[in-house]
């Protein structure tokens, strides 16, 4: 059985009146431990709406969402048990930031959990260094810090709560290339650590490249496509048709195909690029 | 949900109601409000509430939305039939007990006097049901525009824009409130239950982020506007022309030969 199954879920927002209109209609999945799974769609496609089904934020209209074999609303009142098992970081998380300092922010979790002051102290210690902030951020304001180190200390608030599935909606949005580099970084070194299942809302096809797993594609609330990066990243002209790309260097490939070169149609990733282009090159070499 | 909240409370349908200038809006249903109070009888105020009727059925704006209106004044409206229930005293006494009298002309003062609240209420709602905040604050500033002939100019623009600015925002501080609210939440925060301490002190990781990003939204802004070259209202010209149209000026005959026809109740009966 599936660590996380999520099964014919829809929910309406509005429902009964003049606005009323599908967020998300129908859509079953299922996510392993230690799996990564990246959502694409477009905007207004109900990736949002989907990811905050998991910790019970929004109660689905119908469907169910299974962790572990149970049913998330089984029991109404234990709803608040999900919101510790699912982290959820919302976009630009750095505006929910609110102590006055980086400690007491990241311990807003653990202390609503009913953790005891050791084991906050251990935690805390332990997350701020995990998203690659030294111990003397600790003492400081979180208003003082740099976007970056903000979302970092924003991320690091959720962590600490050791959830074993966790949500991202567009964590790399607004960061520069190293911010970037960093948050993909955490969120990776999180997953092996802790096994976590993790799910990544992003407009980004290359960060979703590196590190997903798994690729769900959302269009207009419904679920398109759900396989690995590999097989969907390969379905470029029906991800254009739903307005979505695929990663530049997958471009770059199928146009050097169309020139004639000898090269396959799955190259989702920098690295993979490098590698086949320095063989091309040797190949080329040798037949001269 | 916040997000159920209705300010503005604009029922946006078409009809004759919403389409007309939102200046002669205002101006047909002030006078509106006032003839509510000069309508001194029962038939005055008889053809008041069938002249209202009429403007809430052509308004296309369900019955239960007015009813809405209604539900949130009751108590005021309990309280001002009770008071002239007990308070007025003429006509045949139909009950006594200790200092408690009720008399006819005291039934009949309360009544009238619940239905003049109650179109009050049914007349403004109908103005914010059918006007967008924008052409209010719109029609408000050309309203007010008389006054800069006695050097007010640059304050009513002054006023308009903030009032412009404050209802543009509210959206989006409302939805900013949830996503803040929901993010604490998934950290395991609880609005909903604890002692009446607890659930204030819950507000506080709420209400220090909506700061925040409030006064850095004022600064962006401020900011953009000024990038804009914006400076004030002097020779500021709108994007948004109001034209007066036919119907407006139809709807003020009509409003004109109603009001006539109050005043004739008035002094006939």
């Amino acid at each position: 059985m599936s660590f996380l199954r999520v099964e014919n879920l829809t929910h309406i927002y509005n429902q009964k009146t003049t606005y009323s209109r599908d967020a998300v209609s129908n859509v079953s999945f299922t996510a392993e431990k230690g799996e990564i799974i990246g959502v694409i769609g477009h905007t207004g496609s109900g990736k949002s709406t989907l990811i905050q089904h998991l910790n019970g934020l929004l109660k689905p209209d119908e469907g169910h969402i299974y962790i572990d074999g149970t049913d998330i609303w089984a029991d109404p009142k234990k709803i608040k048990n999900f919101r510790f098992k699912v982290g959820l970081v919302f976009q630009y998380p750095e505006y929910q930031l609110f102590d006055e300092t980086v400690y007491d922010d990241i311990a807003f979790g653990p202390k609503n959990m009913g953790m005891s002051s050791e084991e906050i102290e251990k935690t805390v210690n332990e997350i701020i260094l995990e998203v690659g902030l030294s111990k003397d951020y600790l003492e400081k304001s979180p208003f003082d810090l740099s976007g970056g180190e903000k979302r970092r200390v924003a991320i690091a608030g959720v962590l600490a709560m050791k959830p074993e599935i966790i949500a991202f909606d567009e964590p790399t949005a607004g960061l520069d290339p190293s911010g970037r580099q960093m948050v993909t970084d955490i969120i990776r070194n999180y997953r092996d650590k802790y096994n976590a299942t993790v799910i990544i809302v992003s407009h980004s096809m290359e960060d979703i490249a590196a590190l997903a797993d798994k690729i769900l594609v959302m269009n207009k609330g419904k679920l398109q496509m759900y396989g690995t990066p590999k097989e969907v990243f390969s379905k470029g002209l029906e991800l254009k048709e739903i307005d979505l790309s695929v990663p530049q260097v997958t471009t770059v490939f199928d146009i050097l195909r169309k020139k004639g070169f000898n090269l396959p149609d799955n190259v989702i990733t920098v690295d993979e690029a490098v590698k086949l282009l320095v063989n091309l090159k040797q190949e080329g070499c040798t037949n001269d | 949900m916040i997000k159920d909240l209705t300010i503005g409370q604009y029922y946006p349908v078409n009809s004759l109601i919403h389409s007309l200038d939102p200046r002669f809006k205002i101006v047909l249903l002030v006078v509106l409000l006032v003839f509510t109070f000069i309508a001194d009888n029962f038939f005055a105020l008889g053809l008041m509430v069938a002249f209202v009727l009429v403007v809430m059925v052509i308004s296309k704006v369900p019955f239960s939305m007015y009813l809405k209106n209604l539900k949130i004044i009751l108590p005021i409206l309990i309280f001002t039939m009770l008071l002239n229930l007990f308070y007025v005293a003429d006509g045949v006494v139909l009950y006594e007990f200790w200092v408690i009298k009720i008399t006819v002309g005291g039934i009949s003062r309360s009544v009238f006097m619940s239905l003049r609240v109650i179109l009050l209420i049914i007349i403004s709602a109908t103005l914010t049901y059918t006007t967008t905040p924008n052409d209010l604050t719109t029609a408000i500033e050309r309203l007010c525009s008389p006054l800069r002939f006695i050097g007010l100019g640059s304050a009513v623009h002054t006023m308009s824009m903030m009032m412009t600015i404050a209802l543009r925002f509210i959206p989006t501080l409302v939805e900013e409130t949830e996503k803040i609210i929901n993010a604490q939440k998934a950290r395991g925060a609880d609005f909903e239950s604890g002692k009446l301490m607890q659930r204030v002190k819950a507000i506080i990781p709420i209400l220090i982020p909506l700061l925040i990003s409030s006064v850095r939204r004022a600064y962006d802004l401020a900011e953009a506007m000024e990038s804009r070259c914006y400076n004030g209202g002097k020779n500021k010209t709108m994007m948004k022309q109001l034209k007066i149209k036919n119907g407006d000026i139809i709807s003020t005959i009509v409003v004109i030969i109603f009001c006539c026809s109050i005043i004739t109740l008035n002094i006939f009966f």
